[in-house]
């Protein structure tokens, strides 16, 4: 199992309420390799933070989350950086890419993060292949100021894929993007998950977007309900 | 692409804050370095006047008011293989042709060609070897004369007795001439000739050697001899003291040996008169048949109602030998007369004879005192105990022809000279008129300055050359004087030892580098939290917090290390920025030395090197806090928001805990120690003040934390609203706080410490001693100024002197280890003074004594027995903890006139006193140690306020000959004061540079504050707020926090120097205090102003969009 989450709870502290405001109460749940799944939800019902406890940037306040079969809570913080680093994509709704660097530059930085990395060269052509595959290759020097706001979300993607994770997770990742963007997105999102066999999380509210994963979870009052057509 | 390429991409694409980081590294880098290259400017200016001063000179003979051969000079150039140079030195006074303007205690030098080679540059006589004085620069300069003016030199006449012995001459003390200058002598001609180690120039005239022998009366003589190393090194004071013994004569010892034929005898008599005692035991141990004789004057020999008058007396060793005048069987009370005065007395063996002499006392005060002996044997006339030579060369008595021309000090009755008393003088000169022992004439006569006139040696067959040779091989140089002083060695060491100005500029600039820091690390945390998604970003892509620390290190080093590069560029601006000031504004800092600029490589490396290391810490401390947040809270962007999974807001605990320690800390400080001793006091209440601004930065935080966890309370008010803003980032909020209460509290702190010595300067407890003018003179006043006898003796009936009470101190010359000097004086100068005088006055105020000792008698610790050669010692607190560095209880080694050592120990230390510079031991302790300084040279003067103008111009005129200069005492005091208050200056002005950095800080924290919310601000503009009502709003957050920076600071700081404003002067301070926070006020309100304006200037609505 790529992914599982066992009767995953995430409480905050809140002024004036003793026991705290429970955003997820207890999610249960198994994402086979290379499945794509979407989380879909009101706004605030707790579907990036859901994210983030898949991706190791959360902690739940009870309960288990196995990553390939090892149990998440158990690991340093070196070696969840690691898994991240190696496992995880992560592609976010304001993308992050850093405007000082190019675009070529932006999908490499993950790979300053992996000392076990092969040669930069064998990197840079991964890059670039993938670049092109997303129809940027023409835009390896550009700036992100210089592009597009879909083809910012599309060098993200890139920047994901780069260590060739087995899980993609992707946050809103067409929320900042107007309508052809975001089906060009959908259409990347969806094509890498059969090309690459890299096992897809995406949380949005958009339908168009749900309407294309193959598995269809909806979050509310902090429970999962699987939605999916039989 | 690599962490390296990517935080050089960052670096450009960041530049803006960026550069706002470099300069605040380039100001941090240049303050501290260039503080540092102010003590390398410093120590280098010490160590070229080291050189302007001694030229090549190694070593120095200097023995105190003696004299030796100028051919000594030349035995020693020779025994040693190097130069040699004599020096005819005396004390002078000088005026320009015009009498207009004077200068007093000038160093009058004679010298020749070999003292210029010794210089190491020009001869400014050149060729010229007529009749003319050369001055240096600065003597010319103060007299504004130059070449080919007239000018009117008076210069100290050595006596070859002591001036301070009753039989001495008291007057003819001096010689003036009219002389043309030759030249002014420039630092390379050796203008700048001292030996002592003070950076203060001195007032030098040179002119020629021989001029100065023959017009003193001291043909081929000198009382310095100045030696030079040689490039062989091994040039020490143990060789060249070896060297002396190996070539002196007896000339340089002082000593004459001849052969009375006559009388059948070799005879040593000394040039001084009196003969040194370690070369009397020399003499005496010579030859077995040796006889001391001690010659004296008395005033009377009387038998009943007959009187003889003024004849001289011999006491002469027994003598087992037949021709010998005492016999071994004659005792103590036995006096020998010869026939005239048996004759004129009528006295025969038997009788009793009174003798009446004067006693030597200080001060010359003339106390008779009277010895009888019984007549044991009448001496014919034709004996040869009839011996004009038994008379020593009394000054002013030997050398006249009649009695009436006598000319001592001792008062001569001319009406009781009678013919035949001249008579006698005409045919017997000083032959004595009658014998007694050896042991008695010394009960009666014998004194410091030795306790022979004379030792002969009756029948010898020996030769003078043998004799001599025997006289020089026992005697040892040192004992007389003659002993090498490593003058470039100490001088060295002195300006190595001299106050660290290095250190002290940086502590002077401490807080203005700090602030230049904090300012750093705010410009580097907003710059790090507005990329606070990409920190995010690479979090979430696996970099560790550890690899990302790395890379905005690599960033920030970069910028710190060529912050620094351009910082140390900077820095020597700086340094010549405050060496400028030294010059000018400041330069009651360094008593108006000339400071050169002088960096060294080292300094500039160690100052960035410094600045480097300090910016990284400070960046790290600041970076730490940001990457350890959680990727999650960086990637949403604003942190405010996020409120789920925030912590409980706290109650302020941790900031009121702190307040309540550290004011209950305060308070029980105060309590134990706030009763003691003055120093214990002020120390209680600045701890008191620290404490109080801890206690307040803590109350600070509470509140923050408080207001901002009050979510109960709805705001209604836009006031309520800018307070509930305030709390948002109580980090930044506390850092403008913190920096500004600091700031302020070091400011006021140090500046209220500033002195008025006028205030209060005529009670008798404060600095002056109560007394209202302070004199030195360039020859010593032999006389009591205090007492009607003694101002007639120099010449002084005005009535106006009549209420007039001097304490007079004797004067060693030395080092001057006051604030003036920046060298570590090695042997300061020392004040002989009778401690009763001052303890009955109660004059001074002793801050420590010895343990054990009471502060209100401390003056007669002065004559405490401290065991075999060791003084007890009193000094001014400056003197002896920072010049000298140190403290009651230590000792200083000193040498006495003998060569001797001797050690001074420190009991007591005065408080802010006029006596700086100088240790006071006790007077009549300090004519044991060293016998041949005459007079008082210092003068610590009282008299009634209205009669003060009347004294000054009495005592100026009628002691002008004596180079007399006159100070008020509290103007004296101020100088003192005005160093130390010119470093308060220099501390405010760049404590105050300090906080204006501060309150940009407080500018940029607030355009920071703005710019986070410009939606928010964009918001409440959408729902009507104009833009003036927000500006108020942002004006009314942030002055908020800068006068609880202020109050804070103040009050904290009005505790802190609670004593000092209560002492006199305070009002001064005061007042420009309350300037200093006014300004600091103004500046950070116009700070905030601008940012506010600056912020919320363009459309705002974008921001709308964005959101």
């Amino acid at each position: 199992m790529m992914l599982e989450l066992i009767h995953v709870a995430k409480k905050y502290e809140s002024p004036g309420d003793i026991q705290g405001l429970s955003v997820l109460k207890d999610i249960t749940l198994k994402v086979e390799p290379g499945r794509s799944l979407v989380i879909v939800g009101p706004s605030g019902c707790g579907k990036s933070t859901l994210l983030n406890i898949m991706g190791t940037l959360d902690y739940p306040s009870s309960g288990k989350v196995l990553f390939d079969g090892q149990d998440l809570a158990a690991l340093s913080q070196k070696e969840l950086a690691v898994i991240r680093n190696k496992q995880i994509g992560f592609v976010f709704q304001l993308h992050h890419l850093l405007p000082q660097c190019t675009v070529l530059e932006n999908v490499l930085v993950p790979t300053l993060a992996d000392k076990m990395r092969p040669s930069m060269k064998e990197i840079r052509d991964r890059a670039v292949q993938l670049l092109q595959r997303v129809g940027l290759k023409e835009f390896l020097l550009y700036r992100p100021g210089e592009l597009s706001g879909g083809q910012r979300q599309r060098v993200a993607v890139v920047r994901a894929l780069i260590n060739s994770p087995k899980l993609l997770l992707a946050d809103e990742p067409t929320g900042s993007l107007d309508k052809d963007s975001s089906e060009n997105i959908a259409d990347l999102l969806v094509e890498l998950n059969h090309s690459e066999k890299v096992t897809l999380v995406v949380v949005t509210h958009s339908l168009s977007l749900a309407e294309r994963m193959g598995w269809v979870m909806e979050l509310s009052d902090g429970l999962l309900k699987d939605r999916s057509r039989p | 692409m690599s962490l390296w390429r990517l935080a050089k991409q960052s670096l450009g694409f960041y530049w803006r804050t960026n550069l706002g980081v470099l300069l605040t590294v380039v100001v941090s880098t240049a303050i501290l370095t260039g503080a540092l290259v102010v003590g390398d400017s410093v120590r280098y200016s010490l160590r070229m006047m080291v050189e302007a001063r001694l030229g090549k000179t190694q070593l120095a003979l200097v023995p105190q008011n003696r004299f030796f051969t100028a051919g000594l000079a030349n035995e020693l150039a020779d025994e040693l293989n190097t130069s040699s140079a004599p020096v005819l030195r005396v004390r002078g006074m000088i005026a320009d042709g015009n009498d207009k303007r004077r200068a007093n205690r000038i160093e009058v030098l004679g010298v020749d060609a070999r003292f210029f080679t010794i210089g190491g540059g020009g001869n400014p006589f050149g060729n010229d070897t007529g009749q003319g004085v050369v001055l240096n620069e600065q003597l010319a300069a103060r007299l504004k004369v130059a070449v080919g003016d007239e000018v009117l030199l008076r210069i100290e006449k050595p006596s070859v007795m002591s001036r301070d012995l009753p039989v001495s001459p008291d007057s003819d003390l001096s010689v003036a001439f009219r002389l043309k200058v030759m030249a002014v002598a420039t630092e390379a001609e050796f203008g700048r000739f001292s030996l002592r180690a003070n950076q203060v120039a001195p007032l030098n005239a040179f002119v020629p050697l021989g001029w100065m022998q023959d017009n003193l009366g001291r043909d081929e003589q000198a009382n310095v001899l100045l030696v030079a190393g040689n490039p062989e090194g091994g040039i020490g004071p143990e060789n060249a003291n070896m060297a002396i013994k190996k070539r002196w004569q007896l000339a340089d010892a002082g000593l004459k040996l001849r052969r009375l034929d006559e009388q059948d005898t070799l005879e040593v008599r000394s040039r001084r008169i009196f003969i040194d005692e370690s070369l009397s035991e020399a003499a005496m141990g010579a030859s077995d048949k040796a006889v001391g004789i001690l010659t004296y004057f008395v005033n009377e020999l009387r038998f009943g109602d007959k009187v003889t008058p003024y004849s001289m007396v011999t006491a002469i060793g027994r003598s087992a030998d037949a021709a010998g005048i005492v016999p071994m069987e004659m005792r103590d009370d036995e006096i020998l007369i010869n026939q005239w005065v048996a004759n004129d007395l009528g006295a025969k063996a038997g009788d009793m004879i009174e003798l009446r002499y004067f006693a030597l006392t200080p001060m010359r005060k003339l106390l008779e005192q009277a010895a009888s002996f019984r007549v044991r044997m009448i001496i014919p006339m034709a004996s040869a105990a009839i011996d004009p030579n038994f008379m020593p060369d009394f000054p002013g008595l030997a050398d006249v022809d009649n009695c009436r021309d006598w000319d001592s000090s001792i008062p001569v009755d001319l009406d009781k000279i009678r013919q035949k008393d001249e008579d006698y003088w005409d045919k017997y000169r000083g032959a004595p008129k009658a014998f007694i022992t050896l042991e008695a004439g010394r009960k009666m006569w014998a004194n410091r300055y030795g306790n022979l006139t004379s030792v002969r040696y009756p029948g010898s067959t020996t030769s003078v050359q043998n004799l001599a040779g025997s006289l020089l091989k026992t005697v040892n140089p040192a004992s007389v004087g003659l002993f090498f002083q490593p003058v470039r060695q100490s001088g060295v060491k002195a300006g190595g030892g001299s106050t660290d100005f290095g250190s002290l500029f940086l502590g002077l600039s401490m807080f203005l580098i700090i602030a230049a820091l904090i300012l750093m690390s705010l410009i580097f945390v907003f710059g790090v939290e507005k990329r606070s998604g990409q920190i995010g970003m690479l979090l979430a892509v696996g970099f560790s917090p550890k690899l990302l620390r790395r890379l905005l290190l690599i960033e920030s080093g970069f910028l710190a290390v060529l912050g620094a590069i351009l910082g140390s560029a900077a820095a020597l601006f700086y340094t010549k920025i405050m060496i400028y000031g030294l010059a000018t504004a400041w330069q009651s800092a360094i008593a108006g030395s000339t400071i050169r600029f002088y960096a060294k490589p080292l300094t500039l490396f160690a100052g960035a090197l410094g600045a480097v290391i300090v910016s990284l810490i400070a960046i790290w401390l600041t970076l730490h806090k940001q990457v350890s947040r959680p990727a999650r809270e960086l990637l949403a962007g604003n942190p405010e928001w996020q409120f789920f999974g925030a912590k409980r807001i706290s109650k302020g605990r941790t900031g009121l805990g702190i307040a309540i320690t550290s004011a209950v800390g305060a308070v029980v400080l105060l309590a134990v120690l706030g009763t003691g001793n003055s120093g214990s006091i002020s120390a209680a209440f600045f701890g008191a003040g620290a404490l109080l601004l801890i206690a307040g930065l803590g109350l600070t935080h509470a509140l923050l934390k408080i207001v901002a966890g009050s979510w109960n309370r709805t705001i209604t008010s836009l006031a309520g609203f800018g307070l509930r803003n305030s709390t948002r980032r109580s980090g930044r909020s506390l850092a403008v706080v913190g920096l500004l209460a600091c700031g302020i509290f070091l400011v006021i702190a140090i500046g209220a410490n500033r002195h008025d010595p006028l205030a209060d300067a005529h009670k008798r407890d404060s600095g002056t001693g109560g007394f209202v003018l302070f004199g030195q003179s360039s020859i010593g006043i032999l006389h009591d100024l205090s007492s009607k006898e003694g101002r007639r003796s120099m010449g002084l009936n005005d009535p106006s002197l009549e209420d007039m009470q001097v304490v007079q101190l004797r004067v060693r010359d030395g080092d001057d280890a006051s604030c003036f000097n920046l060298n570590r004086a090695q042997s300061p100068q020392l004040l002989g003074v009778q401690p009763e005088k001052l303890q009955e006055r109660g004059s001074f105020m002793f801050t420590n004594v010895i343990e054990g000792a009471a502060s209100k008698e401390a003056w007669n610790l002065l004559n405490r027995n401290l065991g075999q050669d060791i003084v007890p010692a009193v000094g001014d607190y400056a003197t002896v903890i920072w010049a000298l560095g140190k403290s009651v209880g230590d000792q200083l080694q000193y040498s006495d006139d003998k060569g001797n050592s001797f050690k001074l120990q420190i009991v007591g230390l005065l408080k802010n006193s006029i006596l700086q510079g100088s240790l006071l031991i006790d007077g009549d302790e300090f004519i044991r140690r060293f016998p041949s300084e005459e007079g008082y040279r210092m003068l610590l003067i009282d008299c009634p306020e209205q009669k003060i103008d009347a004294v000054t111009d009495k005592l100026s005129f009628g002691l002008k000959d004596l180079g007399l200069d006159l100070t008020p005492a509290a103007q004296r005091l101020a100088e003192f004061s005005s160093v130390e208050n010119t470093y308060l200056s220099i501390f405010q002005m760049l404590g105050g540079l300090g906080l204006i950095l501060g309150s940009v800080g407080l500018g940029l924290v607030v355009l920071r504050n703005v710019l986070d919310r410009r939606g928010e601000l964009a918001m409440l503009r959408a729902v009507g707020f104009d833009k003036i009502t927000l500006r108020k709003m942002i004006f009314h957050e942030h002055s908020g926090l800068m006068l609880g920076g202020l109050a804070c600071g103040v009050i904290a700081a009005l505790v802190a120097v609670g004593p000092a404003l209560k002492s006199p002067g305070a009002q001064a301070a005061s007042f420009s205090l309350v300037l200093t926070i006014g300004a600091i006020g103004i500046s950070g309100m116009i700070w905030i102003w601008i940012a506010a304006n600056f912020a919320l200037g363009g459309e705002m609505l974008d921001a709308l969009r964005s959101e």
